[in-house]
């Protein structure tokens, strides 16, 4: 069992909630089974009744696609078929190109490294943004709440647009600032997106600005759920600050760090708009493309829907095997 | 945790998945709707509303809506819209990729209309392209050769004159970037690859040939390679442009004077004469200033250009194809083509020709065009311009890098396409 379970997606306030009256115990021995464990056996068919109406909708609009994507990943499958001609059936002929195909091991290597990185960066900054919300005063608090929710609002495509034109080699605005500001002369005309590192640094710079917001709040939601006494009290004991959060808050949160991490890595591996919406702007797409935008050009642009199938569906593999490796290992620590 | 995770997953899927839906057939009723979808903004305004007024008075309750869509990624969204049931009805497509959609059976075959819609007046070159296996597929739009812009004064000032063969266009390129710091002798962004084609023929290179039922890409052949030198000297010595950026635009860059001449479509006259207020504002006072002139070549006359343009077909799919073959008659009318002629592009028709007028536009256009030529011959052409294999090996040349080994590359990347 686990809190998150019985909450389904409005997991923040309650993450905490469920464990308000245990004491925390980071050494998680001997803790007391949850009663609400039982409460599955009861109630008979009604789970299962109220659960059709969402499975049905789930198969029809994502099983039905994935189904047609996995059969399309077993043929020769162009522009042709695309307007009716009859496919044949090549079997896993794709899969062998594709994984045999140096490229793709080169975008493969890229997303999961980039993903990674993004990641890495949005959680640190996202919880120390929640953190530094619990210290704000209500005003403050309230001007970074409406900040963070404009960038969580924008849209991606037009915010790459936006930060694209900040970026521009000839007419942007940081280069000027670099050149007539700080006198770093060789920023002149410099090309942000033509370096694959530097056209990275771009892009991870818009993702994680879009993405901090939703970490942060949160995060912030399942901070406020901390017992005050709780720190009270450690800190009594002489706990400083890295410790409280080490000993007492993580423990606390760590459903929501866990479920808001996954989300992140599903989402920063399958990123396309950014990555597209840049490639455009500048940059060499053979040395920046990541798993959605190669999908995308391999199937869409290219017209080869058969080898454009069997990457997504070894993309949707690879991603749920990363969801699956966590939630298993999420409900094994819960089970202790 | 476990559903959540599920329901995440789908999430994730769907949006990946998003835009392979299909959905129900529309009903043909009275009062039909036919979508028109034109690239770019090419097309004048006025031929926009000759279009659709005369739509409108010829079929009473039924309207013509235009969809203007952009020349970036055209090929991709073609596929996807096409094929799906809100097909629009007649598309305009650029004559380089039309033979991905002929071939794929794409367009409602036009073969019964050829006569009607001006026969063997149409654009030679434009009909090949619209017409896979002996029928008859996508009518010729417009042509439109490149040309070269440049500021009369700048040209003055340095004590140039308009060149007559490529070299001494380069050599005044260079001259101009070196007697104006910082600005663009020649303005030349990286992702610009039609650009670089003439260089190409000129010097005796190709892009692609056929041999057999095979395609030999021919960019690392010596004769191509001394092309691409050439425009790696262009690039790296007269360019002040961004080496990785596109050429839309050119006229943000002519309007505040970084650059000084530049090779575009013909129509960019129009964006750089556009009113200073408008929503892509130009610099209409620059209109005694800018001179224009066609692209010379290696032992002097017009230089082997791009012959680009466009072709315009109608969707196998449309819901309406009477109205929308009606639609496309209309488009290839004299009236409407005439409009085209006006603006400085050449008209899909032969005999519009002299509707060019003469002034210089028109001269430097009869001269291009004059010896205009195509990319290859390939249904499969498109896929290699959707994949931006020839923008990136122009943004690795731009940045000085090996011309032989980058291109040894990519008619690696080209022959993988064309023979695949």
């Amino acid at each position: 069992m686990t809190t998150v379970d019985t909450t389904g997606p409005d997991l923040a306030p309650s993450a905490g909630e469920g464990r308000r009256p245990a004491p925390p115990r980071p050494t998680r021995a001997g803790r007391p089974r949850d009663p609400r464990a039982r409460r599955a056996r009861r109630g008979g068919l009604t789970p299962y009744a109220l659960l059709t109406p969402a499975l049905i909708v789930l198969a029809l609009i994502v099983g039905w696609p994935l189904v047609q994507l996995v059969v399309t990943s077993f043929q020769e499958f162009g522009r042709a078929q695309v307007f009716g001609a009859p496919p044949a059936w090549v079997w896993f002929e794709n899969y062998a190109d594709v994984l045999t195909d140096p490229v793709f091991h080169g975008v493969l290597v890229r997303s999961l490294a980039f993903a990674a990185a993004c990641v890495v960066t949005t959680m640190l900054f996202g919880t120390l943004v929640a953190l530094m919300m619990t210290r704000l005063t209500k005003f403050f608090r309230m001007l970074l709440s409406i900040g963070m929710l404009l960038a969580w609002a924008m849209p991606a495509l037009t915010a790459t647009v936006v930060w694209g034109w900040m970026f521009d080699t000839a007419y942007g605005v940081v280069n000027h600032v670099l050149v007539n500001w700080f006198g770093l002369a060789e920023y002149f005309q410099h090309s942000w997106l033509i370096d694959p590192l530097s056209f990275f640094l771009v892009a991870g710079l818009i993702i994680v600005w879009g993405a901090v917001p939703f970490v942060a709040f949160t995060l912030y939601a399942g901070l406020t759920q901390v017992p005050d006494e709780v720190l009270e009290a450690a800190q009594l004991d002489g706990a400083g600050g890295v410790a409280r959060f080490r000993l007492i808050v993580f423990p606390y949160l760590k459903p929501i760090f866990l479920i808001v991490t996954i989300l992140q890595i599903i989402w920063d591996l399958r990123v396309f708009t950014q990555i597209f919406a840049l490639q455009d702007i500048g940059g060499i797409r053979a040395l920046t493309s990541t798993l959605g935008v190669y999908i995308y050009q391999t199937s869409i642009a290219g017209g080869d829907f058969g080898h454009g199938g069997a990457i997504a569906v070894i993309t949707a593999i690879l991603l749920m095997s990363i969801s699956i490796f966590y939630i298993r290992h999420l409900a094994k620590e819960e089970e202790l | 945790m476990r559903k959540l995770g599920i329901a995440a997953l789908g999430a994730a899927a769907a949006l990946t998945l998003a835009g392979c839906a299909s959905g129900g057939e529309a009903a043909p009723e009275e009062g039909a709707e036919i979508r028109v979808w034109l690239v770019g903004t090419d097309t004048p305004d006025a031929a926009r509303e000759y279009l659709v007024e005369t739509f409108e008075e010829e079929h009473p309750g039924s309207t013509l809506v235009i969809e203007e869509q952009s020349w970036d990624g055209l090929v991709d969204r073609l596929t996807t819209s096409l094929s799906g049931s809100d097909s629009p009805d007649v598309v305009e497509v650029g004559n380089t990729q039309a033979s991905a959609f002929t071939s794929a059976g794409a367009f409602l075959d036009l073969t019964e209309y050829y006569d009607e819609l001006g026969g063997d007046d149409l654009l030679p070159g434009f009909v090949e392209a619209g017409s896979y296996d002996g029928r008859f597929y996508a009518a010729p739009l417009y042509s439109g050769s490149r040309l070269v812009f440049y500021k009369k004064d700048a040209l003055a000032a340095a004590g140039l004159s308009v060149p007559t063969t490529l070299d001494e266009y380069i050599a005044n390129g260079e001259a101009l970037a070196a007697a104006n710091p910082g600005k663009s002798g020649i303005w030349w962004p990286g992702q610009d690859w039609y650009n670089a084609l003439p260089y190409i023929w000129e010097n005796g290179g190709e892009v692609a040939v056929p041999d057999g039922d095979q395609w030999d890409a021919q960019l690392s052949s010596p004769d191509s390679v001394a092309g691409l030198e050439q425009v790696q000297q262009v690039m790296t010595t007269a360019s002040r442009a961004p080496k990785d950026a596109n050429e839309t635009s050119p006229e943000v860059g002519f309007c505040d004077g970084t650059t000084l001449q530049l090779s575009a479509p013909s129509w960019v006259k129009w964006s750089i004469l556009a009113p200073a207020d408008a929503e892509a504002p130009g610099c209409p006072d620059q209109e005694e200033n800018l001179g224009v002139y066609a692209l010379p070549g290696i032992d002097g006359g017009a230089a082997q250009v791009f012959a680009g343009g466009s072709n315009v077909g109608v969707s196998a799919k449309s819901a309406h194809p009477e109205l929308a073959v009606d639609a496309l008659k209309i488009i290839l009318s004299d009236g409407f083509q005439t409009i085209y002629g006006e603006n400085g592009l050449v008209p899909a028709k032969l005999s519009l020709a002299d509707t060019l007028g003469a002034d210089e536009v028109a001269q430097a256009i009869a001269a291009a065009a004059g010896n205009a030529k195509l990319t290859p011959a390939s249904p499969k052409w498109a896929d290699v311009e959707a994949a931006g294999i020839l923008q990136d090996l122009f943004v690795e040349i731009a940045q000085g890098g090996d011309v032989q080994a980058l291109a040894e590359a990519a008619d690696e990347e080209i022959e993988a396409i064309l023979n695949s």
